[in-house]
């Protein structure tokens, strides 16, 4: 890819700062002492943006709190939806795509109608199911709602149609099975889908509330999203822990979505496709 | 692997975790629901359910109120999804930081995204000081009935069209450069690049947010919980609000299920409208 | 001869608890108590049940405020056992007990009476002439006010003593000088918008608390009463005495950096105030309307049962030991400074708020006068929920400059028409 002109990178940056701003606010307010938080709003000044008075207070009381655990029990939970995600949703995306049954279409109807349903709204009776196998409090009743993710099935079905029917004709008269050709041919030639694939389960559980709230409410499982709620009782709040709990729980991934960049631009080489 | 039943076997060890997953967990609790939305308070069978909300004053607003708010901000983000991906896809060696930046409001839990901007749009906020500096009145935002809706846009755009934004990079980053080139030898300026190859060729990421994105926007829920609570005079009253409200607080679940049920049925509605238009003319393979 | 029920009640359940102990060889019996506050309110408590207790163990499990009603509602309205002890807030017991989640206590009423004498403590863990939860914290407000503010306006300081209160017009005037005389805002109200906080206005004004009838689920909130007297509230945000779009989260903020001259608010917030350096305050009597008679908002937390508990000895226990016991009902609030029901815990809490006095005035005889006086608590019903959400929109759109009758209306027809979908 060609070098971007001067002018594109300081527009790059200008957009970027700009949105940046209000977590700039957020990780500078947990810095702050608690009560100094809202002190600079108007007019601003030097010191909406930078704390007049530094205290490691908040970010220290976050770490030794049990709030450390539920950032923990975030991170497991997210990795294992995608892993397990990833794979449950690319088989039946492939399924979906490539394979001939009858009622191929109706299925994918069927996958589609699910991720319409607003999960705040089946909440209370997916509850009452899974408590009959005894699923409250453990990893896998956070677990398993992310993992069969028709948006993801969806994103991969779409890509999965895009490659060209002669690869896999191909294979097909040399002898491969079925799996070997979504392993060895389909999942290499999707990288940057599975990542966006990726994307869309993590970002499923780290944003979750209400389901964790319900099914994993004791110490042990909570996770951060529900766990930074907390900081807020009926007779006060303490935005410095919050602002530094959603600074923690942020900083993670950051650290992801970072790496994963670099597989955006891993460009179609087999040949053949997109012609 | 031409006998039907080693196929169906195939099908099934492909689909049948997914499809399993997909049915128990939300296709049966949503059965559960809709049938929940057929139960009046009262214990009959009938449809009083949908006979109340259909006659609720609030319900209906909500009704109107979302659809307001869709057709205003599908459009908006998708369009400031299309042009941050078109900026964002440059040739520099930081841009995927870059990239990650503009991402990163999507990690924040709603709840503090929220409790964030409510504090800048305070009367007293950051933004209103901006604005005064620049010589513009305070606004009032989220404390009027007119302004607040489109405070609300103006959150949930920030929190979502990074990651949108993401899905169109991917898409950008898979189109060949050989159209590209092609193209120029004819002459093609910038504009008609963009016209007659990258949109064409976004068709399918397009879709993919098109859709996603509307799901997403029927879906807002947070920002209004924690803001406003569906005021001032019910402007922000969405109708993910309105269905927690029935079902949490005014221990209403009977309505709860009934509004649900019509938020699907929009929702399908609207998703199939834009899928076909969308797919109309593609090739299936 | 109830000394003596009470002491061999106390006694069989101690000899039931050693017997089944002993019975299951020292096997640990694990309960979970279900609250909004934060793990740091109820260790004590918690630490010191243990003790007297080797044989059971207290988890709590803490939900965020806004949804502990979600949680309850999905899992002890599901005949979940997981939960054997419940944080109830007081009007929300009516609700509670009229769909069974909570355990019927009345055989234990005279022991909470002993205990709590309050009467309007009573009350509020009561519904349909039982008992259902046992009371623990309750709460009243103040008027703190900025001294620096107020001397620098030359007016002079609020008198502590409950018989000279001031009345609204005569705060509102005031407030209105120290305005004039810089201050950024003169009066403020802690918990905006919200009907805990706002209910003394009307009840002070003779308007009632907003719904009649039969079990409290006829709406009221249309009467020319309550039309007037809101009226007046919008006037405060409309002539600028008061801020708009600030939460009830944040308003302490605005008191503790020196911009409100009079804050009406509780006594949790001695805490905050203190820790701030350059705060000069005092506390008086809140105000009350002319014609009308002083109220003060009360009601707070207590400790409620599970009925599907597995554990209900222990549950027992516990709720009995942070409600019926002096040292466990204080040791509730030894790290979040509210009012405690227990008499006995009370005199400790009184010590401890005693020893401000010099510095803010005399809180404590303030909090004392207030509990036993003047103290309105919330309307006890089934439809308190539901009336609730109704009226804090409602307030929230007339503090946002809303037309007053207009809204109140709308909000009168909404309230009847969900109401109607409880019975």
């Amino acid at each position: 890819m060609t070098e971007a002109s001067f002018t594109r990178k300081f527009f790059v940056v200008l957009v970027a700062i700009i949105f940046f701003l209000p977590l700039w606010w957020l990780a500078a307010s947990s810095f702050r002492p608690s009560d100094s938080i809202f002190r600079y709003l108007s007019p601003i000044g030097v010191y909406t943006f930078w704390p007049d008075e530094w205290t490691l207070k908040n970010v220290v009381g976050i770490w030794d709190s049990p709030f450390r655990l539920a950032i923990w029990n975030s991170i497991i939970v997210s990795m294992i939806t995608v892993v397990v995600g990833l794979a449950l949703c690319s088989m039946a995306a492939f399924a979906l795509a490539v394979l001939e049954f009858p009622f191929r279409n109706a299925v994918f109807v069927v996958m589609v109608i699910s991720f319409l349903i607003p999960f705040d709204a089946i909440a209370v009776p997916l509850y009452s199911i899974m408590r009959m196998f005894g699923l409250q409090d453990s990893y896998t009743g956070l677990i398993l709602p992310g993992i069969g993710n028709g948006l993801a099935v969806f994103l991969l079905r779409q890509f999965f149609l895009g490659i060209p029917k002669e690869i896999r004709e191909a294979a097909i008269v040399d002898g491969m099975g079925w799996f070997r050709i979504y392993y060895s041919i389909y999942l290499p030639l999707s990288v940057p889908a599975m990542v966006s694939a990726a994307l869309i389960l993590y970002i499923f559980q780290w944003q979750a509330y209400l389901w964790p709230l319900l099914i994993a409410p004791g110490a042990e499982y909570k996770v951060a999203a529900v766990a930074i709620a907390q900081f807020s009782t009926g007779y006060r709040t303490d935005y410095g822990l919050i602002f530094a709990a959603a600074l923690f729980i942020a900083v993670i991934p950051m650290a992801i979505l970072t790496i994963l960049q670099r597989y955006y631009s891993a460009s179609i080489a087999a040949t053949g496709s997109k012609e | 692997m031409t006998s039907s039943k080693s196929r169906y076997f195939v099908v099934l060890a492909f689909l049948g975790p997914a499809l399993l997953s997909v049915f128990l967990l939300r296709l049966w609790p949503a059965a559960l629901a809709l049938i929940n939305s057929f139960r009046e308070p009262g214990g009959a069978y009938g449809l009083g359910n949908y006979t109340y909300i259909f006659t609720d004053p609030e319900f209906l607003n909500s009704l109107k109120i979302t659809a307001i708010y869709s057709v205003i901000v599908n459009p908006l983000q998708i369009a400031i999804a299309l042009a941050l991906a078109l900026l964002m896809n440059a040739g520099m060696r930081t841009i995927g930081f870059w990239r990650t930046i503009v991402l990163l409001p999507v990690a924040i839990p709603q709840s503090v995204s929220a409790v964030v901007w409510g504090v800048a749009l305070r009367p007293d906020g950051l933004v209103n000081s901006i604005l005064n500096t620049m010589g513009l009145e305070s606004q009032r935002f989220l404390t009027s009935p007119d302004q607040s809706l489109a405070s609300i846009m103006l959150i949930v755009s920030w929190i979502g069209v990074g990651y949108w934004m993401t899905f169109l990079v991917a898409g950008l980053q898979e189109i060949p450069k050989s159209l590209y080139e092609a193209v120029k030898i004819d002459g093609a300026n910038g504009w008609q690049q963009f016209r007659y190859i990258t949109l064409p060729q976004l068709r399918r990421p397009l879709t993919f947010v098109l859709v996603a994105n509307t799901v997403a926007n029927f879906l807002v829920f947070a920002p209004v919980q924690i803001l406003t609570q569906g005021g001032p005079t019910g402007s922000t009253n969405l109708i993910m609000n309105e269905v927690y409200s029935q079902a949490f607080v005014l221990s209403d679940p009977s309505s709860a299920a009934a509004s649900t049920v019509i938020l699907v049925a929009v929702a399908l509605l609207v998703v199939t409208i834009q899928f076909r238009l969308m797919s109309a003319g593609e090739d299936r393979t | 001869m109830k000394k003596l029920l009470w002491l061999s009640t106390a006694v069989f359940s101690a000899a039931t608890l050693i017997l089944a102990g002993a019975a299951q060889a020292q096997e640990k019996t694990t309960i979970t108590f279900l609250s909004a506050e934060y793990d740091a309110t109820f260790k004590p408590v918690i630490d010191a049940f243990e003790k007297l207790h080797p044989d059971i163990k207290v988890v709590h499990q803490s939900v965020p405020f806004n949804d502990l009603n979600a949680a309850i509602e999905s899992r002890v309205g599901q005949g979940d056992s997981s939960i054997d002890v419940i944080e109830a807030d007081t009007p929300r017991i009516s609700a509670f007990a009229s769909k069974n989640y909570l355990l019927d206590v009345s055989d234990r009423a005279d022991a909470i009476k002993a205990a709590n004498p309050n009467p309007t403590d009573f009350e509020q863990v009561s519904y349909n002439g039982k008992v259902y939860a046992y009371p623990m914290w309750t709460s009243t407000q103040l008027l703190f006010y900025n001294r620096k503010l107020v001397k620098a306006a030359g007016i002079e300081f609020p008198s502590g003593d409950p018989s000279k209160r001031l009345t609204w017009d005569q705060l509102l005037e005031q407030a209105a000088a120290i305005q004039k005389a810089g201050a950024k805002w003169g009066v403020e109200f802690q918990q905006v918008d919200r009907y805990y906080q706002l209910q003394m206005l009307f009840e002070s004004a003779g308007a009632g608390p907003g719904l009649k009838g039969d079990g409290l689920m006829e709406s009221n909130i249309a009467s020319d009463g309550w039309i007037k007297t809101a009226q007046w509230y919008s006037d405060l945000f409309s002539k600028g005495l008061s801020p708009r779009g600030v939460t009830p989260e944040q308003t302490d903020d605005q008191f503790m950096n020196g911009e409100v001259a009079f804050m009406i608010g509780g006594p949790w917030a001695f805490g905050r105030y203190d820790a701030v350096k350059d705060l000069d305050y005092g506390v008086a009597p809140v105000p009350y309307f002319k014609d009308g008679k002083p109220v003060t908002p009360t009601g707070s937390w207590a400790l409620a049962l599970n009925p599907h508990s597995k554990h209900l000895d222990a549950a027992r226990a516990f709720a009995e030991f942070a409600s019926l016991n002096a040292e466990g009902n204080y040791l509730t609030v030894s790290a979040n400074p509210l009012p405690p029901t227990n008499a006995e815990a009370f005199k400790t809490y009184a010590n401890k708020i005693g020893s401000e006095t010099d510095k803010i005035g005399p809180a404590i005889d303030i909090i004392n006068y207030e509990l036993k006086n003047s103290a309105v608590g919330r309307p006890r019903t089934i439809g308190y929920v539901t009336f609730e959400t109704v009226m804090n929109k409602a307030f929230s759109d007339i503090r946002n400059g809303a037309d007053v009758a207009g809204t109140l209306k709308a909000a009168d027809q909404q309230l009847t028409r969900q109401l109607s979908r409880l019975r």
